[in-house]
């Protein structure tokens, strides 16, 4: 029974220890405690809003550069179009030349050959109505009149002519 | 067995209120209890002044125990009951309870050391001193005529108004025995087993045989695992006194709204 009955000494000692204990921890001890458990948590708090508004400043710069890319895939893409229609435009230019002037040197090569062949044949009809007449001559043994020289160039140059026509 | 009845008659003597330097308890003697409860106070002092020179933002060593104390009697108790504002206003009260309370329980469990709070004088002290403060703090805070009503829930037929309202006086009044019946009952009796089994383990080492070893043995091995189990009642009581302190402040609080 002496036991559970609180002793006056106990109760004293109890009551100052405690008082002066609340006194020393709530002045002294746990005020700096507090306070830098609140300046830590004040200082995570700011660090996660801080990462946060990174995140999404990063997020928000990918998605620009995404933007970006994609328009300059487009861009590049446009470009190369257009320096593949310039090239084929000039492509076809530079053939189109090309024909017209191999046209117009063929034509003008056929014209030489033209004016060489009349030529030559104008050449040919002379020296062969020589000939003819020299070979005449020699045949029939006689000499011909001028109008049988002249009927005979003609019809000489005139069966010539046939033959070149053919 | 004689040996055992008389060492245990000694253990119980032992962890029996005593005077330290005077053959009778007065109003001034320091006891065996008072003695070791006073190492606890300077203990406490000493780890809170060391503590708190080594607090830094990133904290260290033992500002990291400090911390962890201070934040786990703040935040997990008292903010989480009281809420914000109120657990911040009333955490050096509930703080103070429960370091004291800890220290004083862990000092005892030094060999040789008794807990201050093996003692019902000092226990059911500060179990009126938490009576005395939560319903210092419920009347500020409802007015003496609201807190008193507040014993009585609403809705309570009239009739059973004046037991209602008895029964809660007495309930209240209850209330500091309780909290200094339930600390003390822990720890004198933690040190009375830890005691029984000491006691093992020297009557088997004094009279030693193979059936002794084996029992001393095993009340070594028993020694030690309820020297562990000590410790962790040494703190869940701290945390218990605290707990009940912030759940009565809150009641007190709140006892307009009952």
């Amino acid at each position: 029974m002496e036991a559970i009955i609180p002793k006056v000494p106990e109760v004293l000692v109890a009551l100052a220890s405690f008082v002066v204990l609340f006194a020393l921890l709530s002045k002294f001890a746990f005020p700096p405690v507090t306070k830098m458990l609140d300046e830590r948590a004040e200082k995570i708090r700011e660090s996660l809003e801080k990462a946060e508004e990174t995140r999404v400043e990063a997020e928000r710069l990918l998605e620009e550069y995404r933007v970006q890319m994609a328009e300059a895939r487009t861009e590049a893409a446009k470009v190369i179009d257009q320096g593949r229609t310039v090239a084929e435009n000039m492509k076809n230019e530079i053939i189109a030349k090309a024909r017209e002037e191999a046209e117009a040197e063929k034509v003008k090569a056929i014209e030489a050959i033209q004016a060489e062949k009349t030529a030559a044949m104008s050449e040919l009809q002379a020296s062969v109505a020589d000939l003819s007449v020299a070979v005449a001559g020699k045949i029939i043994g006689q000499k011909l009149s001028a109008a049988d020289h002249a009927a005979l160039i003609e019809r000489s140059i005139a069966e010539v002519g046939s033959l070149n026509e053919k | 067995m004689e040996n055992m009845g008389h060492m245990v008659e000694e253990l119980l003597h032992e962890l029996s209120v005593l005077p330290l330097f005077s053959e009778h308890v007065g109003t001034f003697t320091l006891t065996n209890y008072t003695f070791f409860l006073l190492i606890a106070f300077t203990v406490t002092v000493v780890f809170f002044a060391v503590a708190t020179r080594r607090i830094s933002l990133v904290p260290k060593g033992i500002g990291n125990v400090v911390e962890a104390g201070v934040s786990f009697v703040r935040d997990g108790l008292c903010v989480d009951i009281l809420g914000s504002e109120n657990g911040r206003k009333y955490f050096p009260f509930i703080g103070t309870i429960f370091f004291f309370v800890l220290f004083n329980n862990l000092i005892g469990l030094v060999p040789g050391a008794l807990p201050g709070t093996g003692t019902i004088g000092v226990t059911v002290t500060w179990g009126v001193i938490v009576f005395l403060v939560y319903n210092t703090i419920g009347i500020k805070k409802n007015g003496f005529f609201r807190y008193m009503k507040s014993f009585v829930p609403s809705g309570t037929p009239i009739f059973l108004m004046p037991l209602i309202f008895l029964l809660e006086i007495v309930s209240h009044f209850l209330r500091p025995i309780t909290l200094g019946i339930r600390l003390y009952a822990n720890m004198y009796a933690g040190h009375i087993m830890l005691g029984i089994f000491t006691i093992l383990v020297a009557i088997s080492l004094e009279h030693l045989s193979p059936g002794s070893a084996v029992t001393g043995g095993l009340a070594f091995a028993m020694r030690i695992v309820m020297h562990g189990f000590e410790v962790f009642v040494a703190v869940l009581q701290a945390y218990i006194f605290s707990i009940l302190t912030t759940v009565y402040i809150n009641g007190a609080l709140h006892a307009s709204e009952h």
